[in-house]
Formats: C-alpha cells, sequence, structure tokens
C-alpha cells in the first residue's frame, strides 16, 4: 500500500509530533490532531512552521505536533511578544501558536490585545477550558457566571470573552469553535492558515479532570448540547479546481483568503455575515444571555495591513540578509564622522 | 584683578520648558570650538515645564569634566529656586541675576550684577521674550568672558538649523546683552574669562545615548524594541533617526525593524524572539524597565538566546530620580532573574566606547549564545561628551556557532542543541526556516537535546556548563585598563562615567596628600583575571562607585580568594548627581586613614 501524501509530497507522518502526556479525553489532543490534519492538507512546509506558545496545559502541545518545525514554549502570558520579535526576524515563517485562557485572559492579555492590534500575521489558537488545569483547577478569567467546576464553589465573575475584546479591537479573523467539532474547527483552522493577519481561534475545549462535571458550562456535554453553529463550513484549498467542489443545495456564500482559497459559509438558520462587526458582537452578546455558545466564523477582514508590512522591510527575510548587507559600509561612517566634526 | 582664565564653573538656574537649554548648549558649543575643554551637564526635573533646571559648564585647561567643589559664576533667572541659588554662592562668586524677577540679591560678599533680560528680550519680541532673555544672558557672558563672536554666531546658526529668523532674532539679544555689559559694568573687576586653545579640530561633542546607537547600527541591529522611559528614550530615537540614512536598500526598504512595545516585558520578549529567528535585536531601558525584564532575561540565559539589553541607569529605587545618574542597577544586571544566573556586562567610559561597544555587544551576545547588557548612565547617555571620532569595527561580525547548512550539521558528531561539543561550553544552535535539526525551545529543565527533562544529573550538568560558558569569557571580553604606579601602594578600581571624575580624583590626592595611586578601570563583568592581578600587586585597593552599597565591591568580595578580600575597601556614594571628584578624594583619604597608609 502506497503512502498518502499532501501537495507537497510529503506524508502525515511529516506533521505529527511527540506523545501527548495531556490526561486522557483532553480537548487539547483532539485540536493537536486537527493542527497536524490542516497543516498536512493544506500542504504547509514543516521547517516554515513556528511553534509558539506560552505556559499552560494548552503551551505544552506544540511538543505533539508538526516535529519537524522549530517552536518555542516560552513564558506565561508572553508569547506574542516572542512572536512578533521572531516575526521581524523571518517573515517567511508561518507561526501557528497554541496559548490557555490563562495565558491569554489573565497573565498575557495585555501582549494578546496588542498582538491583535498590531495585526501579527499569526494563527492564535486558543485552548479555552475555564480552568487552571496544571495547577489543580482553579477558575480562570473565561470561567462563565454561575458556572461549577467539579471541585469548588459556583464561578461569581463574570468571564472576558476574548472573541468579544478582538472583534472590538478590529481583530482580521475571529472564529469560536468546539474541540468536540472537528468538521467545522479543520475548515476554520485551514482558513486561518490561509489568512494574512491575526487569526484567533477561540476554541472551547473542555478540561476532563477539573471541568467536565454536570454543573459546568464547559462540559462535553453542555457545550455539545447549546453549540449554535452560524454556518456550515467547507475550506476550498488552492489545488481543488472549486468546480470540482459540490454545490451546497441551500444558500451559501464565499469569502476568499489571502493564499487564493476559499472559506465556503452554507447558511444554517440566520445568516450571519462575518464582515459586519455589530453582527458579530450581537451574535456573541445574545449567546451569553442565552447560555449558549455561538461557534464559526464570526469577524473577518482582509483589508488590513500586517505588522510586518507597517515595517517597510526589505523582501528577504532580515535573517538572511548576508552580514555585508545588514553592517552600513565604512564610507557610511565616515560621512557621519565629517558631518560631526562640522566639516561637511 | 589677576585673571582666571580656563578653570572655572558656571551653574546657570532656569525653569524647564523656557527654551534655557539652547542658550546652554549654544554656551558650550560656542567655548569648545574655541578649544576650550568644557563639559555641560544638564540637571533637568522630571517633568514637562516649568521647574527647576540647572545647567553646569565646566571649564577646565586640566581637562576636568565632572562639576567642580565650587560655582564661580552663578546666573539667577528662576524665582522658585532665587534663595537657594543665592544662598549657595560662596563669598566672591559672580552673581548675575535677571533683575525683571524683581527679587532681592542681598550678597556683598558677591560680585553682583542684575540686567533687566526679561525688558531686553520683550523689547525685541514681545510674545517671545521669555524665551528669549535667555539669549540675554548668554550675550552678557559673551561680553565678561571675551567669547569670539564668529564661534557665538556659528552655535546658534547650528542650534536654529536653517531657521533664519530665529538666528537673526538670538543674534540681536545676544548684541543686547553684550552692549548692557559694555556700557554699564567695568569687566576689570571681574577675573574670569575664556581663552581660545589649540584643540584636535577633529573631536566634536555628542552624547553617549546617540554613541551607542549608532554603534549599533554598525552592529547591524536588525530589531529594536522598546518602550519609553528615562533616561534611555533617546537612545532610541537616535537609533531610529539614523534608519532612513545607513540603514535601506536600495529600494528605500528598511533593515531594521523597530516597534514600541506596549510595556517592557514585551519589549524583552520581542528581543528574545528576534534573538531566536536569527536576527540581532536589541531594547534601550532603565532600572525600572530591567526589573520588568527579568522573567524573559532568565529565559534568555537558560534557553541560550543571543540578545542585548542597554541599560541607561537612573537614580533608584524604585522611581527613584529619573532624571538623575547612578551606578546603581549593576548587581541586579549581572545577576538578573531568579535561580543562578549571571550576565555579561559591557560598561564603556567615553564615547568611542559607546560606539565601541554598541556593536560588540552583539558579537558578544552571538558567540556566547546569552543575553548581553550595555551598562551606560543618564549622565554618560544624556550629556555632552568629547568623542575623537568613531572607529569603524575591525572584525567582522563574529554570528557564533549557527549551523546553516545540512553539511555543518552532518559534520559535527552527535550534535545536540544543548551538546558542548567543542569542550568551550557553547553548542550549536540552528535556526527556524532551516529544518535542520528542529526543537522546541523551552525555559524548562532541557536535556543536551533539548528534550524536557528533570533528571538531576541533566539539570546539575546544564548548570555547570552554562556556568563554565561564563567564566571562559572573563579574558577575552573588554579588559580592564591599567594605569599603575612603579610604588604599587593604592590602587583605584572604578567603571563606567566615573571616567570623568578619575583625573581630578588623581590629582586633589597627589596635591593634598601626596599620593600617587594607580588606577584600573573595569570594562565588564564577569570579572577579567587582570582585575584579580591588579588587587593582587597592591597594598591597599579602593573600588569606587557611584552607588550607596558598593556594588562592584560586593561582586568582588564574592568572587576574590578568600586572603586578597582584607584588602578592598569601598568607596561609594550615590546622590543623584555626578559624582564630584571632592567626595570620592575624602573616601580615599578616610580609607587610607584607617588602614594607617
Amino acid at each position: 500500500m502506497s503512502i498518502k501524501l499532501n501537495v507537497i509530497d510529503l506524508p502525515k507522518d511529516d506533521y505529527t509530533g511527540g506523545k501527548s502526556t495531556l490526561c486522557p479525553g483532553c480537548g487539547h489532543d483532539q485540536i493537536s490532531t486537527v493542527i497536524i490534519n490542516s497543516a498536512w492538507e493544506n500542504g504547509l512546509k514543516p521547517e516554515m512552521v513556528a511553534k509558539m506558545s506560552g505556559i499552560g496545559c494548552s503551551s505544552k502541545t506544540p511538543a505533539y505536533f508538526l516535529s519537524k518545525s522549530h517552536g518555542f514554549n516560552t513564558v506565561h502570558g508572553r508569547m506574542p511578544s516572542v512572536t512578533t520579535g521572531a516575526a521581524m526576524g523571518n517573515r517567511d515563517l508561518t507561526f501557528i501558536a497554541v496559548s490557555g485562557d490563562g495565558d491569554s485572559a489573565s497573565i498575557g492579555i495585555g501582549q494578546f490585545i496588542h498582538a491583535v492590534r498590531r495585526n501579527l500575521d499569526m494563527v492564535y489558537v486558543l485552548e479555552n477550558n475555564g480552568v487552571y488545569g496544571l495547577t489543580k483547577g482553579q477558575y480562570s478569567a473565561t470561567a462563565v457566571k454561575g458556572s461549577k467546576k467539579k471541585k469548588g464553589d459556583i464561578n461569581k465573575h463574570q468571564p472576558i470573552d476574548l472573541c468579544k475584546l478582538a472583534v472590538n479591537l478590529g481583530c482580521t479573523f475571529v472564529a469560536r469553535s468546539f474541540s468536540g467539532s472537528k468538521k467545522q474547527l479543520t475548515a476554520l483552522m485551514k482558513a486561518a492558515m490561509s489568512h494574512k493577519g491575526f487569526a484567533l481561534i477561540d476554541v472551547i475545549s473542555p478540561c476532563v479532570t477539573f471541568n467536565n462535571n454536570d454543573e459546568s458550562l464547559r462540559s462535553y456535554t453542555y457545550v455539545k448540547d447549546n453549540d449554535l453553529e452560524l454556518h456550515a463550513y467547507d475550506y476550498i484549498p488552492t489545488y481543488t479546481p472549486i468546480e470540482g467542489i459540490e454545490i451546497p443545495e441551500g444558500e451559501f456564500h464565499d469569502i476568499t483568503l489571502f493564499d487564493g482559497s476559499v472559506l465556503r459559509l452554507e447558511t444554517i438558520g440566520s445568516d450571519h455575515d462575518p464582515t459586519d462587526a455589530v453582527a458579530a458582537m450581537a451574535a456573541l452578546h445574545q449567546a451569553e444571555i442565552d447560555n449558549k455558545h455561538v461557534t464559526g466564523l464570526l469577524y473577518f477582514d482582509s483589508n488590513k495591513s500586517t505588522a510586518i508590512e507597517d515595517q517597510c522591510l526589505v523582501d528577504t527575510p532580515l535573517a538572511d540578509v548576508p552580514d555585508e548587507v545588514m553592517r552600513p559600509s565604512a564610507a557610511s561612517l565616515e560621512i557621519l564622522n565629517t558631518r560631526f566634526r562640522g566639516k561637511d | 584683578m589677576e585673571r582666571i582664565v580656563n578653570d572655572f564653573q558656571l551653574n546657570i538656574a532656569t525653569a524647564n520648558g523656557t527654551g534655557s537649554q539652547s542658550a546652554n548648549l549654544i554656551l558650550l558649543h560656542t567655548m569648545f570650538s574655541m578649544g576650550v575643554p568644557v563639559s555641560g551637564k544638564n540637571l533637568f526635573p522630571s517633568n514637562i515645564s516649568g521647574l527647576p533646571t540647572w545647567y553646569i559648564l565646566r571649564v577646565s585647561d586640566r581637562g576636568y569634566q565632572a562639576p567642580a567643589d565650587r560655582t564661580h559664576i552663578q546666573i539667577i533667572m528662576n524665582k522658585a529656586t532665587w534663595d537657594d541659588d543665592i544662598a549657595n554662592c560662596l563669598p566672591g562668586t559672580l552673581i548675575l541675576f535677571n533683575e525683571d524677577v524683581k527679587m532681592p540679591v542681598d550678597r556683598d560678599d558677591c560680585i553682583v550684577i542684575g540686567v533687566p533680560m526679561t525688558k531686553m528680550a520683550r523689547g525685541l519680541n514681545p510674545k517671545l521674550g521669555r524665551m528669549i532673555s535667555n539669549m540675554v544672558y548668554v550675550g552678557v557672558l559673551a561680553e565678561i568672558l571675551e567669547l569670539d563672536q564668529n564661534k557665538l554666531n556659528n552655535a546658534i546658526a547650528d542650534q536654529f538649523k536653517g531657521k533664519a529668523r530665529a538666528i537673526e532674532l538670538n543674534l540681536e539679544a545676544v548684541n543686547l546683552g553684550r552692549a548692557f555689559i559694555n556700557e554699564n559694568v567695568d569687566t576689570d573687576m571681574i577675573p574670569y574669562r575664556i581663552e581660545n586653545r589649540e584643540m584636535d579640530d577633529d573631536v566634536f561633542l555628542v552624547e553617549g545615548n546617540e554613541a551607542v546607537a549608532l554603534g549599533s547600527h554598525y552592529g547591524g541591529v536588525g530589531l529594536l524594541c522598546w518602550y519609553p522611559i528615562t533616561p534611555s528614550s533617546s537612545l532610541a530615537e537616535a537609533l531610529i533617526a539614523y534608519i532612513p540614512e545607513i540603514r535601506t536598500d536600495e529600494n528605500g526598504d528598511h533593515l531594521c525593524a523597530v516597534i514600541q512595545a506596549e510595556d517592557e516585558l514585551a519589549a524583552a520578549g520581542m528581543v528574545i524572539g528576534g534573538g531566536w529567528s536569527g536576527i540581532r535585536a536589541m531594547t534601550a531601558t532603565s532600572g525600572p524597565g530591567i526589573s520588568l525584564m527579568s522573567e524573559f532575561i532568565g529565559l534568555a540565559y537558560f534557553a541560550e538566546i543571543p540578545s542585548v539589553i542597554w541599560d541607561i541607569n537612573r537614580t533608584g529605587p524604585s522611581t527613584g530620580l529619573p532624571t538623575r545618574t547612578q551606578q546603581g542597577d549593576l548587581s541586579m544586571l549581572y545577576e538578573a532573574s531568579h535561580g543562578d544566573t549571571t550576565h555579561p556586562i559591557l560598561i564603556p567610559g567615553n564615547m568611542q566606547e559607546c560606539f565601541e561597544y554598541g556593536w560588540k555587544a552583539f558579537d558578544i551576545a552571538e558567540r556566547l549564545q546569552s543575553l548581553v547588557f550595555g551598562f551606560s548612565d543618564l549622565d554618560l547617555g544624556m550629556n555632552n561628551w568629547a568623542c575623537k571620532g568613531f572607529e569603524y569595527p575591525d572584525t567582522p561580525m563574529d554570528r557564533g556557532k549557527v549551523l546553516r547548512t545540512q553539511a555543518e550539521l552532518d559534520a559535527i558528531e552527535n550534535y545536540g542543541r544543548y551538546r558542548d561539543v567543542d569542550g568551550d561550553g557553547i553548542p550549536y544552535r540552528t535556526l527556524p526556516g532551516s529544518g535542520l535539526d528542529p526543537i522546541l525551545y523551552r525555559g524548562t529543565g532541557h536535556d543536551e537535546d533539548g528534550t524536557y527533562s528533570e533528571k538531576p544529573e541533566v539539570y546539575q550538568a546544564l548548570m555547570m556548563r552554562l556556568k563554565r560558558k561564563m567564566d571562559n569569557a572573563r579574558t577575552w571580553l573588554p579588559q580592564p585598563v591599567l594605569r599603575e604606579e612603579v610604588e604599587k601602594e593604592v590602587g583605584i578600581i572604578y567603571y563606567g562615567s566615573m571616567e570623568n571624575s578619575i583625573q581630578e580624583i588623581d590629582d586633589i590626592l597627589e596635591d593634598e596628600i601626596g599620593r600617587k595611586v594607580s588606577q584600573c578601570r573595569v570594562r565588564s563583568l564577569p570579572l577579567s583575571p587582570v582585575v584579580e592581578q591588579f588587587i593582587r600587586d597592591h597594598e591597599t585597593v579602593i573600588v569606587l562607585e557611584i552607588n550607596r552599597d558598593g556594588q562592584l565591591y560586593g561582586i568582588l568580595r564574592r568572587e576574590l580568594p578568600n586572603e586578597l578580600i582584607p584588602k578592598v575597601h569601598s568607596a561609594a556614594y550615590s546622590d543623584g548627581l555626578p559624582p564630584r571628584a571632592r567626595h570620592y578624594s575624602e573616601l580615599i583619604k578616610g580609607v587610607l586613614k584607617e588602614v594607617g597608609q
């Protein structure tokens, strides 16, 4: 039996990683699988991917996918700044970052906000379970008010919704998904990888150890029963002729991504327009009132310049520019010395 | 009256935001262009407008650059500090004051001259009267001190580059000041004069922060991330200002990225991200910024990422005195972050070294695969200093042990990211995007292949290798500068901006107690073995520092062999102002008395 290869002739094994050390059944592992499948099917070159993370259960996962890519498991809440610096050094890398709700909604919320503000070109996967796992189950800032984890009191504080925050900040790609919705998450992940700019996917990923009980609004059962999907999605890659794709029976519209691939949004229920920030906020707000989880592509904007574009840098990644180009000439220093001496 | 030529100190008391800085710089540049050794110190408040500022001009044929024991000419413009400024004058001081402030000057023991500066300035331009009144004192001083009018004209033209009206107006104000003295004052009763001197006309004035910024460009910096903080902001701003001229390609595209970060934590993270990706990245900050960056500093040390941070030291602790100087961050830098760490520190003492260490910091960071600090201070960074010219780097960039091809990787037997294959404590690395032996970098414990490990023997071996790596650098980091006497009795160890006071300290000791002392200027940490030898060779060694606790002294006590410790003494002092020779010469005398020398 021949091994199945992707569009750049690599087997899926080239996209896998080490064995997970997370709890059996953890939603994060399902997300890692989606990242592996999406990167393989999209034909990303593993060596041109950089895996970035902060600290926490979620941030351990870059060890479990894409072992042929360099990665950096940085410090708690500060992954966005390290990614920003690395992007300045090598503009050709595709950054796939994993963070958690402690990392992004508490200790690192400032860095999250500013990476969005700069429209740093990266995929930002937020593995959101509402609790701190590694420190044994404390509520995080995204825990829903009134929810109850396995041990302890009901959460009294209102949550920080990072999708709402991102829409408000003008984030260019805002999606919410559920680790149990493999098809939806895969389409969104592929679209995020094809997007130019900051792509947030806030993935509700139940913590099987600390937050999967009946009273929790982040348990598998609760999320599954209360998932309001905005659309059904098909991701159509650049290498598949669009004519070959089956046209859905109902209404749909297409979003063309930066690399030429297409995300097809099929209408189910009310038709959400992902270019409408007010509609995105309304959908999030209503879901919160109803104790539901709205999932899908909430907001999309393809017109903003990225952090790299704003720099007016040379096309070659700075890390590849030869030393003799990076160091100005001796003649230029002579000109400066002469000017300082007032002899010019 | 007997004249005192090129050997006195002026103190100009104004309020900030009134344009006095332009007037003071014009005075400085005029005297400097007359070939007179002169230094200017701006003592400014942490404020935008209206609070007291003093500018100290030290004129010294002997080349002394630190503030002197006393002021000889006091200019008084500021109502808020009027009484104190007058009370601080020693008998015999020439007091020049703005008569229009209508405050009394009751000093029979001084030479007191009132000038209606505001009135004269308003006569020229009613709206700009307050600003121009500062130029009136420039004219007053020009007439008394006999400043060269051509040089003064040039200095004014340079200061107000291309603005014809401003140049004209300021010149008129100077002329009014000159005329007033000419008509009303017998200058023979005033002893102070400036006389032309022959000086190497290659020498120019520049601020330390600008010198570091330029040096960084000649080190090929690819990323500057910064968060504004006094007194480092002017370093970042100078670096940015030079990009269009010297850091663009033929299309005008930039070779250096700049990010004004959301805070110092982010700035440090970006530097580490840049270093990890294979470029030369830096930030500039001050003590409070270093405190915030500490977690990342430990990551750079432990994950071995080349990074450069310039600390322009201001007076701590906490927010401290934000616009005053100190060498109070040294011990923090040396061991910044939790756990056992050591960071190389480069300590320039003059403008040429500010430039040199600007580029060299990157060579050292990449060679050691570690974070390197540049250590300057507000005095060196934000004041003007004489510079003989910047020297182009004499070596190609040292990019360290980076494997860029499969063949290079294959040539290493048993490669591992953190394996010491050469026995020098420094491993090889590969870059993201190369596809060569990728690993997940981490701040957690790791083995020689970069894989997570909590094994005791793996952790201990890693920590000892990191220590070995730094210890090996002691012999090739910038070595101390020694000036040794034949009789090796007393040795002085000092560093950084203390360089500008050392000659005067040396002369005081010789004049007053007949002592000739050897000097050792430390230019990097961890310390060179040359420092230990210097201590061994001298009977008594005194460490001069601009801080309270004697921070280098503390490092010496920990690192020196026990038998040498008793002969090392501390002379540490800090009040926020630049170091004055008198304070240190007295401390040294005290130590010598104590040890019976």
